[in-house]
């Protein structure tokens, strides 16, 4: 009998198609918010997960600045300096301190200059590291010889920094003729994809940049426990930033592998919570849309369900055909919400994936899309449910009399 | 048997009270072909919608076949109307949306009568009305003789045992109007069908073989007619 009852609502709506059409609007707003903010978060997730999952177990982030107020840290520019560095690496436990140095500089190559990420690595001392805990490997020539004028590239410089690369050849960076051995494979994130890698000692010629770093990589040695470690860390750092006169007592934030994965996730959660509820305002306009449109159907159609109730319809079938109509008007919105949603999504990730320093990843999967469904559908129905109720609760004699 | 006791409408219009019905009682026979006679205003279209179970009296009791149908709850009131109880009325209340064929149909879908079973009914009643060319029709592209005719064959659909009309002739011509109670008295006669029609118009009374006729809420005369000129024609 269900069946009967859907080719009823479906011909209910086709009756009125221009209102039925624009409630269904009003769904799919809602729903392609939903959508592509789910799928676009979803996606950043995902990509700072995977490229902190390449990162060892036993490596420890030692960043400046408290983690948990996030701004002061990243606006503040403030640098471990070369005391935090040798701090961290006499403490027990620590088998390597390994800065991380990074600046934006020019590059020239055949003839194109380039804004690249130049980033000075310790290749004599700590390639196995990089190689091992860090998660880099080549896909493509050889790793630099320490203290030579030799370049790596991250995998997307070839692709879209300078077009067709190649090993062997030569390029200028802040007046220094180097020479291209390896290109790197990806490792999940643009930012480290399109990096040009430099020895450490030439980097900070280069830059100026000759004391301290924005932040550090910690090995463990091996037997030790990283937790313990940080803690350490984080003591012998506080204790010498006491030591120092006139100076406000800096904070560090020392992160184990796992507790970086967790702020993360955590991060990204709240910023996927806020945006989803941004949007199911949207979902709840389009929600009072279809009871709108129900109640002013109910309205027009209050005759015919007498007719109904008169000819044998129970109250039940009324409410379950009016639901049927609202949950169809819902389901067709969230189709098209999913559709437009999941487009939006892959269009910012094609446009993000040809542009510069910035790579957002739309995840999408037939979760996400059979979630979107069975919610708009439940949106639909709920919506529906006070005036498909209202509808079945019609005495048959006053709803035949309504004029 | 249809059995009204003691039967009372009271609307409530604001502070003021409107009583249709002042204490109907009323037995109708199966079988019989009952005309309900009255100037408009007298609540004869009331007293039809209790008997066809679409309307609760303020007071008093409905009883069709010896139950009283006070205690039926909402579903067993629609299960009744679908299954026993055939409407034909003034307005013809077609669904709007649907053709011929769909509309006679659709109390035959909330009796779960399977498809083909539907299908093979709705036809063959519609061509016994005389619309086999006109099933795929939706009403606006009909005459109101052509509607009634349909209303008539989705009364009929579910086969029930009493057939209540109001007015239904009240929006047709005279020739119209003719043939739809030619149908109703056929009905009567070859399917011992109880019709009940409510009409202010005594000429349709003519074709009746009870008359009640009702004035201001109350219950004036039933007679019953003894020999009726149509049923010989």
């Amino acid at each position: 009998m269900l069946e009967e009852y859907f080719k009823m609502a479906i011909k209910n709506l086709r009756t009125r198609p221009l209102r039925s059409w624009l409630t269904i609007l009003g769904i799919v707003m809602g729903i392609f918010l939903v959508m592509s903010m789910i799928s676009l978060s979803e996606g950043l997730k995902q990509t700072v997960l995977t490229h902190l999952s390449a990162m060892g177990k036993d490596i420890i982030l030692v960043i400046p600045g408290d983690i948990s107020n996030i701004l002061t840290s990243l606006i503040g520019g403030v640098n471990l300096t070369d005391d935090d560095l040798k701090a961290i690496e006499k403490t027990k436990g620590v088998e390597a301190v390994i800065p991380n140095v990074y600046k934006g500089e020019v590059m020239k190559y055949q003839g194109t200059s380039k804004n690249v990420i130049l980033v000075g690595i310790d290749w004599r001392n700590y390639l196995k590291i990089y190689q091992e805990d860090l998660g880099f490997s080549l896909s493509e020539g050889d790793w630099p010889v320490g203290g030579r004028r030799e370049i790596v590239v991250g995998s997307l410089v070839p692709q879209n920094v300078f077009p067709g690369l190649k090993i062997g050849t030569q390029a200028k960076i802040g007046g220094i003729q180097f020479e291209i051995v390896g290109i790197l494979k990806s490792r999940g994130s643009r930012q480290d994809d399109s990096m040009v890698a430099i020895d450490l000692d030439i980097f900070r010629e280069i830059t100026g940049e000759t004391k301290g770093a924005p932040e550090a990589a910690v090995k463990v040695e091996n037997g030790f426990s990283p937790v313990e470690v940080a803690k350490n860390i984080k003591n012998n750092l506080t204790e010498i930033s006491k030591r120092r006169i006139g100076e406000t007592t800096p904070s560090f934030s020392v992160l184990t592998n796992e507790e970086v994965s967790g702020i993360v996730g955590n991060i990204m959660g709240v910023v996927q919570v806020a945006v989803v509820g941004f949007a199911s305002i949207a979902i709840i306009v389009g929600g009072i849309g279809i009871m709108n449109t129900m109640y002013t159907s109910i309205r027009e159609r209050t005759r015919e369900i007498g007719i109904l109730k008169a000819v044998g319809a129970k109250n039940s079938t009324i409410t379950i055909i009016f639901l049927i109509e609202s949950g169809i008007i819902g389901l067709v919105g969230g189709a098209g919400g999913v559709v437009l949603g999941l487009g939006l999504s892959k269009l910012i990730e094609f446009y993000t994936r040809s542009s510069a320093s910035f790579y957002l990843k739309a995840s999408i999967s037939a979760g996400l899309v059979i979630f979107g469904l069975i919610f708009s559908f439940l949106v639909g129905c709920l919506s529906g449910f006070l005036p498909a109720r209202s509808a079945a609760k019609l005495k048959p004699v006053d709803a035949l009399r309504y004029e | 048997m249809i059995k009204l006791e003691n039967i009372w409408k009271v609307y409530q219009l604001g502070k003021v009270e409107l009583t249709i019905l002042k204490g109907i009682d009323l037995e109708i026979h199966p079988g019989n072909f009952v005309v309900i006679l009255g100037p408009s205003g007298s609540g004869k279209s009331t007293l039809l919608y209790i008997i066809g179970l679409l309307d609760t009296p303020t007071k008093g009791r409905v009883f069709l076949e010896g139950r009283d149908t006070s205690w039926f709850s909402e579903n067993e009131l629609a299960q009744v109307r679908g299954k026993k109880i055939g409407f034909i009325f003034q307005q013809f209340n077609l669904l709007p949306n649907l053709n011929a064929l769909e509309n006679v149909m659709v109390p035959m879908v909330f009796q779960n009568i399977p498809e083909k079973e539907r299908l093979a009914r709705a036809e063959f009643l519609l061509s016994s009305v005389g619309l086999k060319e006109r099933i795929l029709h939706r009403p606006f592209e009909l005459s109101g003789g052509e509607q009634q005719r349909i209303a008539i064959a989705r009364a009929l659909s579910n086969n029930p045992e009493v057939i209540v009309a109001d007015e239904p002739t009240g929006n047709l011509d005279s020739t119209t109007g003719q043939k739809i109670m030619e149908i109703l008295i056929n009905l009567h006669k070859k399917e011992q069908k109880t019709i009940i029609v409510v009409t202010h118009d005594p000429q349709i009374a003519d074709y009746s073989e009870e008359i009640v006729n009702i004035k201001d809420g109350q219950l004036i005369s039933n007679h019953f007619v003894k020999e009726k000129v149509l049923w010989g024609k």
